[in-house]
C-alpha cells in the first residue's frame, strides 16, 4: 500500500453505488477501502490506517450516525461525513464532522471531503 | 254532615210541662230538641249550639221573649236564625211579632195545636237544612275553584319554567309555521345568529339564515313533513355574514301546523376536525416525501457518479464527452428536482448572516430573461440590508417561488413591485423584516385563496407542482415568521400581494441551531457552507 496516499473508508450497504462512490473518489487520487455496515466499518478501520470515513446514513444493523458515535468514541480526531439520500438532517448528526447530501453530486462531494481532510491535518499540525 | 241532617231546636219557656209538651209534639221530627227554663239559658244554649230553629215563649220573667229575640237580632251570628213565637194571642204582642220584617219570625198562639207547631217548625227546620246544604255546596264549590286556581298556577308556573329553560339553552330554538315564518325565536337563536327575535318574528327563517340544506330544501321539508321529523347538517348565515355548520333537529307538529327546530353550532368542530385531517395528510405527505426523496436520492448519485466518471474517462472522445456532460446536466435538473418538492434540505448546518436583498437580486438575476420575454417592468425598492440569520438555500427558495410565480401571472407585460424593509412589531418589540412581492397579473380567485398554501394546490395546471408556496410557508414559519397574501384592485387592475415577514433582523432562531459537534470541534469545523 501507497503509504503517501490518503486512505478513506467508505461505508454503504448497496453495492453499486459504493463501487461507484469508490471509483469517483479514487478519480481524485484518493485510496479507497469499503464497507458494507457498521460492524465491517468498525473491523476496517482496527485493521487499516484510515484518514477520513464517509458513510451512508441509512444502512441495516445501524445508521451512519451511530457508526459515527462509535468512531468518535474510539478515535477521537478520524473525521467522519455523512452522506445520505434523506433530505432532512437526522437529529444525531452531531457526532459526524458533515452531512452532506447525495444529491449535491460527486464534485462537491469530492470538495467536502477534501476540506475536512485538511482541516483535520490542519489542526493536527 | 251531621249538622244537615241532626239539626237543633232551641225550645225556652220558663214552664217545665210546656217545655214537656212541646218536646212530645216535636219528637218525630228527627231534630235534637234543646230544653231553656229562661231566656239567659237559652241564650247561653245558642252561643254552644247551632240552632235552627228557637221556640221562644214570649211571656217570661226576667228576660221575656221579645227582649231575647232583640239580643239575638243583635248578634250578627243570629240575626238569621227562625223564631217561632208562642204567645196568647194579643194584638199588642202580634203588632211586635210583625215588627220582625226580616229574618225568619212566625208565631204561634196559645193553646198551641200540636200539628200546627210541628208543621211552622218543620218549615223552619226544612229552611234550616236547605239553608244549610246550599251553605255547603257553596263551601264545596269554592274549594274547587280554590283548586282549580291552584292547578292552574302550577301548571302556568311549569309553563314559565320551561320557557325560561327554552331561554336557557345555548343552541338555537325557533319555531315555524309551514311557510317558514318565524314564531318562536330564543336567546341561544339570537346570540347564534346575531339576530333580535323583534327583528325575525313573522319573517320566513330560510331569508334570514340563508339556509343551504345539504339534499335540497324541498326534499328536507317534505321528509320532515312526511315522517314528522328531521335530522341533518345545515349551513347557515349569520346576520354579519359569516358561515356556520349547525347539527339541526326538526320536528313537524302536524296538529298546529307548527315546525319545532332546535340548531347547534358545529362549525368549529367541524373546522377543527378538517384542520386535523388537514394535519395528518400533511405528516402522511412529509412521511411520504421523505421516503421518496432516499429512494430516488440513492440512485441518483450512482447515476450522476458515473455519467461524472464516464466524462472524465480518458478514452471519450470529444463528441461522447458532450453526451455524458448532457446527461449531467439533466441529472443535476432531477437532484434540483428532489431537493424543492421532497422536502427541506439544508446545505450548511448552522445558520449564517443571509441578506435577503442579495438573496432577491439573484433571484431575479435568474429570472431576468423572463421578465424580458414577459416585458415586466421591475420597481424595486430596499429600506434595509434586511440580513437574517438563517439558512440562504431554503430563504432564496421562498423568493425564488414567490417572484416566478409573480411572473407567470404575468404573461402579457404588467409590473412586478418589491418592498424591503423593517417593521416595527409591537407585540414583540423587535423590528420584524417586511418583504412583499406584488405583481399586477391575473389575480387570484376568492375560492383559491383559502387552498393558497396548501400542498398539491396549483392553479398553473401541468405546469405547475402545487408545492411552492406550501414548501414556502413551510419553512418561513420555521424563521417564526408569517406568510400571507392579499388581492386587491387599484387602478381598475388586479394587483396580488404577498407579504413576508421575518421577525427580528437579527432574530434568535427557533430549532435551526443545531447542536454543535462536542468532538473534534476545533480540529474539524467545516469551513464550507458560510
Amino acid at each position: 500500500m501507497d503509504t503517501d496516499k490518503t486512505l478513506i473508508l467508505c461505508v454503504d450497504d448497496e453495492e453499486l453505488p459504493l463501487a461507484l462512490r469508490k471509483l469517483v473518489l479514487e478519480l481524485q487520487g484518493y485510496e479507497v477501502i469499503t464497507a458494507c455496515s457498521v460492524p465491517d466499518a468498525m473491523l476496517a478501520l482496527v485493521d487499516q490506517n484510515v484518514d477520513l470515513v464517509l458513510t451512508d446514513q441509512v444502512m441495516p444493523g445501524g445508521t451512519g450516525t451511530e457508526l459515527a458515535h462509535a468512531i468518535k468514541k474510539r478515535w477521537p480526531d478520524m473525521p467522519v461525513i455523512l452522506i445520505s439520500g434523506i433530505n432532512e438532517i437526522p437529529p444525531d448528526t452531531m457526532y459526524a464532522d458533515l452531512f452532506i447530501s447525495k444529491v449535491e453530486g460527486p464534485a462537491a462531494m469530492c470538495a467536502k471531503v477534501s476540506a475536512i481532510l485538511s482541516a483535520a491535518r490542519f489542526s493536527l499540525g | 254532615m251531621n249538622e244537615t241532617r241532626q239539626v237543633n231546636i232551641l225550645m225556652v219557656d220558663d214552664q217545665p210541662a210546656k217545655l214537656l209538651s212541646y218536646e212530645a209534639i216535636l219528637a218525630n221530627l228527627d231534630a235534637n230538641l234543646i230544653k231553656a227554663r229562661s231566656g239567659r239559658e237559652g241564650l247561653e244554649l245558642l252561643l254552644k249550639h247551632d240552632v235552627a230553629v228557637v221556640l221562644l215563649d214570649v211571656s217570661m220573667p226576667e228576660i221575656n221573649g221579645f227582649e231575647m229575640a232583640d239580643m239575638m237580632r243583635q248578634h250578627p251570628r243570629f240575626q238569621k236564625t227562625a223564631i217561632l213565637f208562642i204567645s196568647a194571642v194579643r194584638m199588642s204582642d202580634l203588632d211586635r211579632i210583625k215588627g220582625y220584617q226580616s229574618g225568619a219570625v212566625d208565631y204561634i198562639s196559645v193553646p198551641v195545636v200540636p200539628d200546627v207547631l210541628r208543621a211552622k217548625v218543620s218549615v223552619f227546620v226544612e229552611l234550616h237544612r236547605k239553608t244549610r246544604e246550599l251553605e255547603n255546596l257553596n263551601r264545596e264549590l269554592e274549594t274547587r275553584v280554590e283548586q282549580r286556581t291552584r292547578q292552574l298556577q302550577e301548571s302556568e308556573n311549569l309553563l314559565r319554567e320551561r320557557a325560561d329553560l327554552l331561554e336557557l339553552a345555548s343552541e338555537a330554538i325557533l319555531v315555524r309555521d309551514l311557510a317558514g315564518v318565524l314564531t318562536y325565536w330564543n336567546a341561544g337563536a339570537e346570540a347564534l345568529y346575531g339576530w333580535d327575535r323583534n327583528e325575525v318574528l313573522g319573517k320566513p327563517v330560510h331569508e334570514i339564515l340563508g339556509t343551504e340544506f345539504p339534499v335540497g330544501s324541498t326534499s328536507s321539508e317534505s321528509t320532515l313533513i312526511n315522517r314528522g321529523r328531521w335530522d341533518g347538517n345545515l349551513v347557515q348565515r349569520t346576520r354579519d355574514g359569516r358561515e356556520l355548520i349547525v347539527a339541526s333537529r326538526q320536528v313537524f307538529k302536524r296538529e298546529a301546523g307548527s315546525i319545532l327546530e332546535i340548531n347547534r353550532d358545529i362549525t368549529s368542530q367541524i373546522r377543527a376536525e378538517e384542520a386535523l385531517r388537514q394535519t395528518e395528510r400533511l405528516a402522511a405527505m412529509g412521511r411520504v416525501a421523505g421516503i421518496i426523496a432516499h429512494e430516488i436520492n440513492n440512485p441518483l448519485e450512482a447515476i450522476t457518479n458515473a455519467f461524472y466518471l464516464l466524462r472524465n474517462h480518458p478514452s471519450l472522445d470529444e463528441e461522447a464527452r458532450y453526451y455524458a456532460q448532457l446527461g449531467e446536466v439533466e441529472l443535476a435538473r432531477v437532484g434540483h428536482i428532489t431537493k424543492q418538492t421532497l422536502g427541506f434540505y439544508r446545505e450548511s448546518q448552522h445558520p449564517v448572516n443571509v441578506p435577503i436583498g442579495e438573496i432577491i437580486d439573484d433571484v431575479l438575476q435568474l429570472q431576468g430573461r423572463q421578465l424580458l420575454l414577459n416585458r415586466i417592468s421591475l420597481d424595486k425598492r430596499y429600506l434595509t440590508y434586511g440580513e437574517i440569520r438563517g439558512f440562504p438555500v431554503e430563504l432564496r427558495q421562498v423568493f425564488l417561488n414567490l417572484i416566478s410565480n409573480a411572473i407567470q401571472a404575468m404573461p402579457n407585460g404588467g409590473t412586478l413591485r418589491i418592498r424591503m424593509g423593517p417593521r416595527w412589531n409591537e407585540g414583540s418589540g423587535r423590528t420584524d423584516l417586511c418583504i412583499s412581492v406584488c405583481d399586477t397579473g391575473l389575480g387570484i380567485r376568492p375560492e383559491h385563496a383559502k387552498h393558497l398554501f396548501e400542498p398539491f394546490f396549483t392553479t398553473k395546471s401541468l405546469k405547475g407542482t402545487g408545492l411552492g408556496l406550501w414548501i414556502s410557508k413551510g419553512i418561513i414559519q420555521k424563521y417564526d415568521g408569517t406568510i400571507s397574501f392579499r388581492s386587491l384592485i387599484y387602478n381598475g387592475r388586479h394587483m396580488t400581494l404577498f407579504r413576508v415577514i421575518l421577525p427580528g433582523i437579527n432574530p434568535v432562531l427557533k430549532d435551526l441551531e443545531y447542536s454543535r459537534p462536542t468532538i473534534g470541534e476545533e480540529t474539524a469545523r467545516a469551513p464550507f457552507g458560510h
